[in-house]
């Protein structure tokens, strides 16, 4: 199995083959571009999971290069190499919000730590994101008039939060930034939150959201049968969404429907006294 | 002696005759001497037998059938219809007020007759949306009373006197907690409510914020005035949409009624009470949590002192009380602290909410008086349980509490009584467990419910409820060791004598009641790999007893992997390679005929030998090997 | 709406219980569906509907038809509570539409409880 897709950008040969040299044996697929107008070309064609690239090159610059890919993947994870690091890039490339520096020559067992790392950040769910049709400019302007609605009231981070997820669907990082930037609070102080509370999601939402109740009185009537079957019926994890995007499953705390154990509730309506067997029967008529 | 047909006994008795039933008689043997019944049906005046509301009543023999309100006018049908075409005329008969069906009696019925409705009075009774009903039925009658009549102190009194403990959970005393924020000096306080019903199985406050929203309403208003506080929050859940809706509802209909905002009832007492919707965080739970939340942060407790009451939400003296303690309230201010106190045990007073569910036929939400046995709440006033299943232990307290076995079914529900058995009365949630729970399982559940809601401060609950959850999977997964009992006792201790919250104090609690009460299903996982319960997949063997089949081929329609063979008449059996231990067969047999057998059973199975055989082989074998 | 008085208070109290308990309100029958959310899972909307509908069909004018919150029995929802004028209320559960057609028809329109639905009769003890 591929570990993941990296593109390294450099003008240096040398350092791509190296590149290669570490990462391929340890199941990284590389694709390596010598400027990085050829990273933006192989850019468009494939998908990534990692960008390394160098910060001077001729033409266009690494600053410049990132710069123009995260137009397009606010998201994707960038890891910057460079021989002569000056205050001045280091500060533009964290702006464009690198995870990691390689300062040269480094070591395979470094290059090999901040891929692993990578990979780690993105199954994490921190990273893949955003679907940019989900930020839209209409969506920004919906949501400063949520913000503007709670500006100066104390404590309105979380209602601003739980409208902006009703509205959007789930919170990507851009959306944490937007609220972070206009409500004058720290980005981080907005992701503690987010993270703290199983109400809010960083993932998106299937076109029907399934939600298998997890209150004791379930669990006691064969709650977990349910995900098990669900989750092995729709080919997806819990926490997860269909690869049509026609589903999502989640389990949630207790509904407090324990009479109906055990309960299972698709967008709005609730299910109650499911049998576990049959319960992929349920998704029928959302199809 | 003549011998008749028939005989009427007519009430001659005072109130009947006044009724006319002189008239009525003569009318009766003027019209069975029309038809020629004279000698057939026999007409007695009897004394008054009581029915005097209903008279003139009679009474016909043989068939012993009652008719009343008799009139003259009625004679004619009767003995047509009756005495000539033997059809009694059912119109006339009598009709017991209430009994004239065979629909049993509220009173009647177990689940009913056993509660005390005092939180839940307006359960079913009153249209949660409209304010008008629940005024209707004395509502807001304790918040004029309370307002008009009553001094802070005086109602901190009451409420002290009454002995009405928090109902959130840890059952600290209401009237302290008041007492304690009337006393701190402070321009602005704040009278908080807590609907963040958490614990997985409990739906007592979800049931009084959509059936009676306006008693929290009122409840907090009184709880303002003792304190002096302005402003009020309501934290709910936001999985509980419709109390959300209905609460919302109640507070504007409240304020276009005068009941909220400025000056209330005309009385020149003024508060403000709003809805905060929480974002589901089980440790909001916790009092200190619940303020960080409000307040826009994460919810992770603080240290006391100070408490709350002295600096809670943004530093300003709060109280915060649970739902049904506000519900609790009114009833104690109108009735007063002996009323309430007359239910209940001397340090548990009045009555408490449970929400009953789990392996139990009614399910449901009931308010018993404080000091029932378990037992009566299971049996009489939950039905027991149900397909003939057996009771195995009753879950009390959620992730905080503990499981409670039959042999302690005759505890009293009190405060002092539930902590004895290592349990809690908690917030009221009351599940029960019958014989196809594994025990080891269910405490596993609830770790990884606290796992996971850890909100990670103390690093003793973030890290060791995980790695008792760790090594509870372990056991559940056939990699137990004989010491594990002991290192999850001794990780439970320090993190109960180490956490800061309730949330981490309590959470081993589901553990070390199970190790303590079904010691011998975490010895059979470990010892054996045997899970008896067969919800362990790894530690068990599904097999069929072929002598006790009857081979109706039940198990085999269940079975969803067709792992079962076997024609009518022909004893079934399980093919090992494809069963994936889902239970179906177990459960559907009607002659108790499927077995389950330790994991190791599974291999020699595979053999296509029916599983009598097998065992029998092994033990023969067994005991030549002992005699050698 | 005006603001209350402590007196406004009990002056409503006295009006609505009088038609609450249906003598003064000039109407024959009370239904009550009982929807907190274990009702409406587990169907009361429908019965809500289907008793509107009956209603309306029937062209009837003095029965008051009415939500509340959960009556407490879970399991055997959804539940609703028939009362008529001078008699006792009965419970009935379980229902389905059907059911709660018949119930209409026997029990509101001829005022003959639905013996085969029922769980009770009369009300619960409140203190």
């Amino acid at each position: 199995m591929v570990k993941g897709n990296i593109l390294a950008v450099d003008d240096e040969q040398i350092i791509l083959r190296s590149c290669e040299r570490i990462l391929s044996p340890e199941g990284y697929k590389v694709d390596t571009a010598t400027s990085a107008r050829e990273g933006l070309d192989l850019l468009g064609k494939n998908n990534y999971d990692l960008i390394i690239t160098d910060i001077k090159m001729p033409e266009m610059d690494g600053i410049e290069f990132m710069r123009q890919v995260r137009t397009k993947n606010p998201d994707i994870n960038i890891v910057v190499i460079t021989g002569y690091p000056s205050q001045e890039s280091i500060k533009e490339a964290l702006s464009l919000r690198i995870i990691d520096y390689l300062p040269k020559p480094f070591s395979p067992i470094h290059l090999l730590e901040v891929a692993g790392h990578a990979m780690e950040l993105k199954k994490k769910g921190a990273a893949p994101e955003p679907h940019v049709e989900d930020y839209t400019d209409e969506v920004a302007a919906k949501l400063d008039a949520i913000i503007a609605k709670y500006k100066n009231k104390p404590g309105s981070l979380i209602p601003v939060l739980q409208e902006s997820q009703e509205l959007v669907g789930y919170l990507p990082r851009v959306v944490q930034r937007h609220i972070a930037k206009n409500l004058k609070i720290p980005v981080s102080e907005v992701h503690g939150v987010v993270s703290f509370y199983s109400f809010f999601t960083m993932k998106p939402k299937g076109k029907h959201n399934v939600r298998v109740c997890l209150g004791t009185a379930c669990y006691v009537k064969g709650a977990e049968e349910i995900i098990k079957k669900l989750s092995g019926g729709l080919k997806v994890e819990v926490g997860g969404i269909t690869a049509d995007k026609s589903f999502s499953l989640e389990t949630v705390r207790c509904l407090g429907a324990c009479g109906l154990a055990p309960v299972v509730v698709v967008d709005k309506d609730t299910h109650g006294s499911v049998n576990p067997v049959k319960a992929m029967d349920l998704l029928k008529e959302y199809e | 002696m003549e011998r008749y047909r028939a005989s009427v006994m007519l009430c001659g008795g005072t109130g009947c005759i006044a009724g006319n039933s002189l008239k009525v008689r003569n009318a009766l043997v003027e019209e069975l001497k029309n038809r020629e019944l004279e000698n057939e049906i026999n007409v007695v005046m009897t004394g008054c037998n009581g029915f005097c509301a209903q008279g003139p009543v009679m009474t016909v023999y043989p068939e012993d059938i009652f008719y009343e309100k008799v009139s003259v006018n009625d004679i004619p049908v009767i003995v047509e219809e009756h005495f000539i075409k033997g059809r009694p005329v059912e119109r006339l008969m009598y009709k017991e007020p209430l009994k004239k069906s065979t629909i049993p009696l509220m009173k009647d019925i177990p689940f009913f007759s056993l509660q005390v409705l005092r939180a839940l009075r307006n359960k079913g009774l009153v249209d949660p949306e409209k304010i008008e009903e629940y005024i209707a039925r004395d509502g807001y009658q304790a918040a004029a009373k309370a307002l008009t009549e009553m001094t802070s102190e005086q109602i901190i009194n009451e409420i002290k006197k009454s002995g009405l403990r928090g109902r959130g959970g840890a059952g600290f005393p209401t009237g302290m907690k008041w007492e304690l924020c009337h006393k701190v000096k402070g321009e602005q306080k704040y009278i908080l409510c807590n609907g963040d019903e958490g614990d997985p199985g409990a739906f007592m406050d979800r049931s009084i914020m959509e059936a009676d929203p306006h008693v929290v309403l009122e409840g907090m208003i009184i709880g303002a005035k003792a304190i002096g506080a302005s402003k009020g929050y309501i934290y709910v859940r936001a999985e509980y949409p419709l109390a959300v809706h209905r609460l919302q509802l109640a507070i504007q209909q409240a304020k276009e009624n005068g009941l909220l905002g400025e000056n209330i009832l005309g009385t020149g007492f003024n508060l403000d009470i709003e809805i905060y919707q929480g974002a589901g965080a089980f440790v909001c739970g916790e009092e200190t949590a619940l303020m960080r939340s409000l307040e826009g942060k994460r919810g992770m407790p603080i240290p006391r002192p100070p408490f709350p009451a002295q600096k809670g939400l943004w530093g300003k003296p709060s109280v915060l009380n649970n739902v049904e303690t506000f519900a609790n309230i009114p009833q104690i201010i109108i009735n007063g602290a002996e009323w309430y106190k007359s239910l209940g045990t001397e340090k548990s007073t009045g009555t408490k909410v449970f929400a009953l569910s789990g392996a139990i036929n009614n399910i449901g939400l009931i308010e018993v008086p404080m000091g029932i046995p378990l037992r009566k709440i299971i049996y009489d006033i939950g039905g027991g349980i149900p397909k003939g299943r057996k009771f195995k232990a009753v879950q009390l307290g959620g992730p905080s509490g503990g499981c409670i076995p039959e042999h302690l079914l005759d505890t009293p529900v009190t405060y002092e009584d539930i902590v004895q058995t290592g349990a809690i009365v908690g917030s009221g949630g009351m599940v029960v467990m019958n014989d196809l729970n594994c025990m080891v399982s269910v405490a596993k559940f609830f770790l990884e419910f606290t796992t996971d809601e850890s909100c990670g401060k103390c690093p003793p609950c973030r890290i060791g409820t995980t790695v008792m959850l760790d090594l509870l999977t372990n056991i559940t997964e056939g990699r137990g060791k004989e010491e594990d009992m002991e290192i999850l006792q001794d990780i439970a201790k320090d993190i109960i004598s180490t956490s800061l919250c309730g949330l981490g104090q309590t959470a081993p609690n589901p553990v070390l009641t199970t190790i303590k009460y079904f010691r011998d299903e975490y010895e059979s996982h470990i010892k054996d790999k045997w899970c008896k319960t067969g919800v362990c997949k790894d530690l068990c063997t599904f097999y069929i007893d072929e002598e006790k089949c009857k081979a109706c081929g039940v198990c085999k329609r269940v079975c969803p992997q067709n792992a079962i063979s076997g024609e009518k008449k022909v004893p079934h059996r399980i093919k090992q390679e494809l069963c994936i231990q889902c239970r179906s067969c177990y459960e559907a047999c009607k002659f108790d005929s499927v077995n389950i057998g330790p994991v190791a059973l599974r291999e020699i199975l595979k053999e296509d030998l029916p599983a009598q055989e097998i065992l029998r082989n092994m033990h023969a074998a067994a005991l030549a090997g002992k005699e050698e | 709406m005006p603001r209350l008085t402590v007196d406004d208070l009990k002056r409503i109290k006295e009006e609505y219980k009088a038609a609450f308990t249906l003598r003064e309100g000039g109407q024959r029958a009370k239904i009550t569906v009982h929807m907190g959310t274990c009702g409406i899972a587990a169907g009361a909307r429908k019965i809500m509907e289907a008793i509107i509908d009956e209603i309306n069909k029937n062209n009837i004018k003095d029965v008051i038809v009415t939500t509340s919150g959960c009556a407490g029995l879970c399991s055997k929802e959804p539940m609703a509570t028939v009362e008529i004028i001078n008699e006792a209320p009965v419970k009935y559960v379980l229902l389905n539409e059907e059911k709660i057609r018949k119930i209409f028809k026997e029990h509101v329109i001829e005022g003959k409880a639905a013996e085969e639905y029922a769980l009770a009769v009369g009300s619960e003890t409140a203190y």
